[in-house]
């Protein structure tokens, strides 16, 4: 038998016009921890899927103890022992834990007829391979995240993994929780399964792996054990380039604030938030997922509720009922979800530049000024070099920067005094992401309040002048100017 | 012609190439018979009816919503419109026609508001909720007359629907072209048809950048069954009555037909030209098949549920990968 679990030799993949994957080379060791890093839209997933046999590879070798592959289907890889634990966890939230845990190998048993002891066993016996204790009749859906997770390993272990692959399973952990995390990888490592960790986090990487998959664009760049790497070396490997961070500095910060939020309450999502802001500020909110971040966000943007407290703008009090009125009230919002909720992607980008301008181009009767649509939407494009040559084609067919670029020229659009982001850069490539970084600290000091809502604490920490931190709804730390660090924020968060 | 206007016009081609083929296959089996003049005045004459109504079902499938209410809903409204006209047939006909439309116009608004308020405020998936709302439409004609044919119109209603404009142009067909063109104008030139296809494509989106998603979608429902009701009232007009259930057999091809054209409940897709060339292509064959004594009318089901199901997997095909090389057109600027 080969040194190596896993070994991935070559491998290419091609989805249209995009390289995917370009030559990657990488190799697991049994009874180790493999973190596989890269920024968002590195391929990591792709990979992920090419080894659980979603996506067939174009060309390149993979041997799995030894044994050459060729052709891998997902019910093959679990007969391999290769288990994928998602990010979504692909449980049932609506059944109990053991119904979760057993289902699986009843159904690959072919069994028709429910035996509740034998579910009941099964199930007590997937929680005793990590000693794990928890309410089998418990509804999975109440559980914590932590908890899905840890029922979700179970569950893998029942098929004898030879394999784990976690996907960023840290995402919405708090510091507990991860540590908890980790105690159980390194119990799995210690009784000789392999772990695959895919991560974006530092921290994390060094504290848990013993050989780290650094990808870039398709490549993977460092192959090699963890303790060979410095964490400047990684962030190099990670970004392609030494990071010069560009330090938001505010030079044009109003006295009086524009916004005033005091004791404001959407029960069950956030409680007795207050702050202030002020036009020339960047204003940072950061947290966990869940943390109530968002719902706040929502709130002012008039898709959440609002239980208590109040809203000012301008020292007026507001009720902000409707993204309508958000709009008439000068407050723009770039959504999380740039795809679900920031484009209409089968549309021109011309039109998506313009959507929530449309009054702008109204003419007598209701008619439309498709001249001026046009000509408006192009002054975007070469304003924000957007990558297109023709504003007419479809904002599908632009990359996640470019199309989060639309997205900002679409409110900015607009005279605002506070823009709120959520999440700006999430799946950005790191040009694009200086680029509106870059944007933003221009808008901020020519007079614009600006709100980052993200959980990527670098971005917040090098635009943000003030950061606001949440967790489990409540706001609990605030900090400004030398005092916005990563590790004060973490401390706060976990 | 420049490659990319064939590339933007693929989609039309393809259609216009169906027709040529409709019309080739007939006229290989039937002969001159297709070609006479009274043929297509049949023709002319058939088509403005449904074509109407497919008008208005084609603003709902652009919203992404879909309406099996419509033909259920105009034919309420026609029995009640007709059934007043008949009451008041001693009084001046041009007064009692003009209230009587009036009626039907009405009871498709209030329609078309049920609709879109199920749909937007509740939430319900729209299938589900004009499901029962034909349901309710059908139940209250049949309750209110005993299924029977509702007679009685005034002769000028008619007479009025018979007549030709310059002596060529049928009142219907006309009817039907104005209606077409106040369509057109609002899909592609007023902020209206702007949204519409934003809203179709991607409601969240549109209700992120401070559109007024539910006032969209409630609109759109009553401009749909409004439109579709004036379809009724002109098939009241040939069959010189109304019914519970004149337009049942209507609702399938119209649907074929804004799948054919490339309007697909999907939302935010396809050009009303093309509905146009659709439009016409079904009533050719229809027409054709009319023309073969044996095939009766009970194959009428069979051949517009075929047709149907090839033209949507050609469809899905064409939306995964292409077919032959053609693609749907995405968009309206496509």
């Amino acid at each position: 038998m080969s040194e190596y679990l896993l070994q991935m030799t070559g491998i290419d993949k091609r989805f249209g016009g995009v390289h995917a994957l370009d030559n990657v080379n990488f190799a697991v060791r049994p009874g180790k921890v493999m973190c596989l890093a890269g920024e968002n839209g590195c391929g990591k997933s792709t990979l992920v899927k090419i080894i659980s046999g979603v996506y067939t590879r174009d060309a390149g070798e993979i041997t799995f103890e030894g044994q050459p592959i060729h052709h891998i289907t997902p019910a093959e890889a679990t007969r391999l022992g290769i288990q994928v634990i998602y990010q979504d966890l692909s449980i049932f939230p609506n059944l109990t834990v053991m119904e979760n845990l057993a289902i699986n190998s009843e159904i690959t048993a072919g069994r028709k007829i429910v035996n509740r002891k034998r579910w009941e066993q099964t199930a007590r016996e997937a929680l005793s391979k990590i000693g794990y204790d928890i309410d089998l009749y418990a509804k999975m859906g109440d559980l914590s995240v932590a908890d899905k997770q840890l029922v979700a390993i179970c569950r893998a272990l029942l098929f004898n993994a030879k394999l784990i692959i976690m996907d960023e399973p840290t995402t919405a952990l708090t510091k507990k929780e991860v540590d908890a995390l980790f105690k159980t990888v390194r119990q799995l490592r210690d009784s000789g399964i392999a772990i695959m960790f895919i991560s974006h986090k530092t921290e994390e990487i060094f504290e848990i792996s013993d050989d780290v998959c650094i990808m870039r664009n398709g490549k993977n760049v460092y192959s090699g054990e963890t303790k060979d790497l410095t964490k400047r070396d990684f962030t190099f490997y990670m970004t392609g380039r030494e990071l010069v961070d560009d330090y938001f500095v505010p030079t044009n910060i109003s006295e009086k604030p524009v916004l005033q939020v005091e004791h404001l309450t959407w029960k069950g999502k956030y409680e007795d938030v207050s702050f202030d802001l002020r036009k020339g500020e960047i204003l940072g909110i950061t947290g966990l997922l869940g943390s109530g971040r968002t719902e706040l966000a929502l709130s002012l943007f008039g898709l959440g509720k609002v239980d208590g407290g109040t809203i000012a703008l301008n020292g007026k009090p507001v009720k902000i009922t409707s993204p309508i009125q958000a709009q008439k009230l000068r407050i723009g919002y770039v959504p999380e979800d740039r795809l679900t909720e920031g484009l209409c992607l089968r549309q021109p980008i011309a039109d998506n530049i313009m959507l929530s301008s449309l009054k702008q181009l109204t003419r007598a009767l209701g008619t439309i000024r498709h001249d001026e649509l046009f000509d408006k939407s192009n002054e975007w494009v070469s304003k924000f070099s957007i990558a297109t040559d023709d504003a007419h084609k479809h904002a599908s067919t632009l990359s996640g920067g470019n199309q989060q670029k639309i997205v900002l020229s679409k409110w900015l659009n607009n005279d605002l005094d506070v823009l709120i982001l959520n999440g700006p850069t999430v799946g950005v490539d790191i040009g694009a992401k200086q680029d509106i970084h870059a944007l933003v600290h221009e808008l901020a000091n020519q007079g614009l309040a600006v709100i980052i809502i993200s959980d990527d604490l670098a971005e917040v920490v090098v635009n943000c002048n003030r950061v606001i931190v949440m967790k489990d709804g409540r706001l609990v730390g605030e900090m400004t100017g030398d005092r916005i660090t990563e590790d004060n924020i973490l401390d706060i968060i976990r | 012609m420049k490659p990319k206007t064939l590339e933007k016009h693929s989609y039309t081609f393809m259609l216009l190439g169906l027709m040529a083929v409709v019309l080739l296959f007939f006229t290989v089996l039937k002969g001159a018979m297709l070609w006479k003049g009274d043929v297509w005045l049949g023709i002319a004459m058939q088509f403005p009816e449904y074509g109407v109504v497919t008008l208005g079902l084609m603003f709902c499938f652009i919203c992404g919503k879909m309406d099996m209410s419509f033909m259920a809903l105009g034919d309420f409204a026609t029995i009640m419109a007709v059934q007043y006209m008949a009451a008041h047939a001693d009084s001046p006909a041009g007064g009692v026609i003009l209230v009587g439309i009036l009626i039907a116009l009405g009871i498709a608004v209030v329609g078309g508001l049920i609709n879109g308020l199920l749909v937007s405020e509740l939430d319900i998936p729209p299938v589900m909720a004009t499901i029962a709302m034909q349901l309710v439409w059908t139940g209250l004609s049949v309750a209110l007359t005993s299924g029977n044919t509702v007679k009685g119109l005034p002769a000028l209603y008619t007479e009025i629907g018979h007549k030709y404009l310059l002596g060529f142009l049928p009142v219907p067909l006309l009817i039907f072209l104005l209606i077409f063109a106040l369509c057109w104008f609002l899909l592609n030139h007023t902020v209206y048809g702007e949204k519409l296809y934003m809203v179709g494509t991607n409601i969240k989106a549109a209700q992120f950048s401070a559109i007024n998603t539910k006032r969209m979608v409630v609109g759109t429902y009553v401009l749909c069954d409004v439109i579709c009701c004036i379809g009724c009232l002109l098939m009241v007009n040939t069959m010189a009555s109304a019914k519970a259930d004149y337009g049942t057999s209507y609702v399938m091809r119209c649907i074929l037909i804004l799948v054919l054209a490339g309007v697909l409940p999907d939302g935010g897709m396809g050009k009303i030209g093309n509905v146009l060339i659709a439009i016409v292509t079904i009533q050719i064959i229809a027409t054709g098949v009319n023309m073969f004594p044996n095939l009766n009318t009970y194959y009428a089901s069979l051949i517009w549920g075929g047709l149907l199901l090839v033209v949507l997997v050609l469809n899905t095909r064409m939306g995964q990968g292409g077919l032959f090389g053609l693609k749907l057109p995405r968009a309206k600027k496509a």
